[in-house]
């Protein structure tokens, strides 16, 4: 879809009526350029506040300077957040009704969701910023050659733990299944685990295992459950846990490792030589959004070069836009930045689509179960 | 499989076969059913004492400690739980001073304290006591006195008055309150995935997690949350069988 499809779509015939006025009145007075400016704003006058769903720390909870130039730009209509936990939280959310405007879910999530019918693609033509932003993470945020995911934040899925407690015997994805750290070890309460148990296993493809090696990952996190202390779906829970010394070894995001420094902990955080899962993360528009203009305008402050280096300096998150560049030169060493393709092979798996996810997803729940 | 309504979301049993025959929910379920058990036990304990004081020692000031004793009630729920984060973690207040007495060296906490089944249990004891004293000491309040009196000049000894007389006409309170704690604990989620850990995980949190955070699956969600709505149901209506017995029994 691109921007006329969207005026199209949302204008009522009086509207275009109204626009038509606006835009002819414009033309006489000021000419082309204040006629454009007026078709914008009259376009722009969408009702309601923008409704985010997206991930702790991304909102009005410590997010803010990645969407100030959204909030400048539109100071009457700042966005409303409702938090998700993960993907699937986003899915179950809005099943349940909830409508928000956009959602971020992360690469691997982009085929489930472009053919769900539940979201729409951007327009990319509506996001001056776009075209800053990898265009290998662009590529993987399109899907049947339509841009149904606009890249943003991105990093690793890897191990944390602390070096003065914890010596790993090989960098590996083992070191979450060591018996020797019983009690110190935290898992992600996400069916990604299986992956990860795929992972450390040596299957051909992780994500898409066969039945029987479906059993063996499984079989593998069932054996190990009891050295973990706690599997976390917000990383609240694991700063807490690990901050305090109740776990060691965590599996993390780079986030955390930049937490955990800020509290002076001797932390490593390590690529295992299975490689590290990348994702990116892509901002989603849900279909029938009633604020779609606004849902841009919102990307575009996300995309932008200044929201980029905040990001990267305060999360030690990688961002999308090219041109941005942390202050730390160990972060930019660390996620590779000036690596366009730091994200995929050989540096890492690039996160992707789960054929059986509801599969995964059963199996994950009879771990935690058992 | 038998269906009612052809189709990609007709009614199909499919998900209770698979509930019945997966042991694994079962288990989580026996699991929790224990847990709820023992919780409820170890607070009816901890509560009959509290309520037989207030209601039997003629203190004047038993309804100021009635209000003292629900006095947390008046905060958070999840205020109280997390409290005791702050109490039981590996840098927490009691290995603290565990560390300080040098019982325990400080490489070496109590790690059993906190994100363990352990942990789940006593904050649903802690949380639950003053529920389960109430209807003990309404219990106890309405008790006439005059039937003690008659114990202790037919000769029966204090203990034998209570064992004969206090306790079966208290059990109506008792089983009330046990039921007040069972019920709600057997469904808990919120204290468990809080302070539980892997292994505090109970039949609750796998009802939410179906729901909500797992890769949704509503129907497998429906048939552990309708199971467990029957068990609890059975369970009432026996106990409200049971409580109704004692107290034709009693009077």
């Amino acid at each position: 879809m691109d921007g006329r499809d969207l005026t199209a779509r949302r204008l009522r015939r009086e509207e275009l009526l109204k626009l038509a006025a606006a835009a002819g009145g414009a033309v006489l007075v000021g000419g082309p350029t204040a006629a454009a400016h007026a078709a914008r704003t009259q376009l722009e006058a969408e009702s309601g506040r923008l409704q985010v769903l997206d991930w702790a720390g991304y909102g009005n909870d410590g997010g803010q300077s990645m969407f100030a130039q959204y909030v400048k730009k539109h100071p009457g209509n700042k966005p409303q957040f409702t938090y998700m936990t993960n993907e699937s939280d986003a899915l179950a959310k809005i099943h349940a009704g909830l409508s928000p405007d956009l959602f971020r879910p992360y690469v691997g999530w982009v085929k489930y969701f472009a053919t769900s019918g539940l979201v729409q693609p951007w327009s990319p033509k509506l996001i001056p910023n776009f075209k800053h932003l990898n265009p290998f993470m662009v590529k993987a945020g399109q899907y049947n050659g339509k841009q149904y995911g606009i890249p943003d934040d991105w990093g690793f899925d890897a191990i944390l733990y602390r070096s003065d407690k914890v010596h790993p015997k090989a960098k590996s994805w083992g070191l979450l299944f060591d018996e020797r750290y019983k009690g110190k070890i935290a898992w992600f309460d996400d069916l990604e685990m299986i992956t990860i148990a795929g992972l450390y296993l040596r299957f051909k493809n992780p994500w898409n295992q066969s039945d029987s090696e479906l059993k063996k990952s499984q079989d593998l996190l069932k054996s190990k459950k009891h050295l973990v202390r706690l599997t976390w779906s917000s990383e609240t829970n694991l700063w807490e846990a690990f901050g305090s010394g109740e776990v060691w070894i965590a599996y993390a995001w780079p986030n955390d490792w930049v937490q955990m420094k800020k509290k002076k902990l001797k932390v490593v955080y390590m690529h295992p030589k299975e490689k590290p899962i990348a994702w990116v993360g892509m901002f989603m528009l849900l279909k029938g959004s009633p604020r779609p203009r606004l849902a841009h305008a919102y990307v575009d402050a996300w995309s932008s070069a200044k929201s980029a280096k905040w990001l990267e300096d305060n999360y030690g998150y990688g961002h999308a836009n090219t041109v941005a560049r942390p202050s730390s030169s160990d972060l930019l060493r660390a996620l590779q930045l000036t690596n366009p393709k730091a994200v995929t092979e050989p540096n890492a798996h690039l996160d992707r689509d789960i054929p059986r996810r509801a599969t995964y997803a059963r199996l994950w729940e009879e771990v935690k179960a058992s | 499989m038998y269906s009612l309504f052809p189709g990609k979301h007709g009614f199909t049993l499919e998900a209770w076969r698979a509930f019945v025959h997966s042991s694994v929910y079962l288990s989580l379920f026996w699991k929790s059913v224990k847990m709820s058990l023992i919780v409820s036990a170890v607070v009816v304990a901890l509560a009959y004492p509290v309520a037989y004081y207030l209601a039997l020692s003629g203190t004047k000031r038993k309804y100021v400690l009635l209000l003292v004793l629900i006095a947390p009630f008046l905060t958070s729920y999840l205020l109280r739980v997390l409290a005791w984060k702050v109490i039981l973690g590996d840098q927490g207040v009691l290995n603290t001073f565990l560390f300080w007495t040098g019982l325990r060296s400080h490489d070496h906490p109590i790690s059993q304290l906190l994100y363990s089944r352990f942990a789940v249990m006593l904050v649903l004891a802690y949380v639950w006591v003053p529920f389960v004293a109430l209807p003990i000491f309404v219990a106890l309040e309405s008790l006439d006195r005059r039937l003690l009196e008659a114990a202790s000049d037919l000769g029966a000894s204090r203990r034998q008055a209570f064992v004969r007389v206090t306790l079966p006409l208290s059990m109506p309170g008792v089983v009330a309150g046990f039921l007040f704690v069972f019920i709600p604990t057997l469904g808990e989620f919120i204290t468990p995935s809080l302070v539980g850990g892997t292994s505090g995980y109970m039949y609750g949190n796998q009802i939410v997690d179906l729901f909500g955070t797992g890769f949704p699956d509503w129907e497998t969600g429906s048939v552990l949350a309708i199971f467990l709505l029957g068990v609890v149901a059975a369970l009432t209506l026996v106990f409200a069988r049971f409580s109704q017995i004692r107290d034709v029994a009693a009077s």
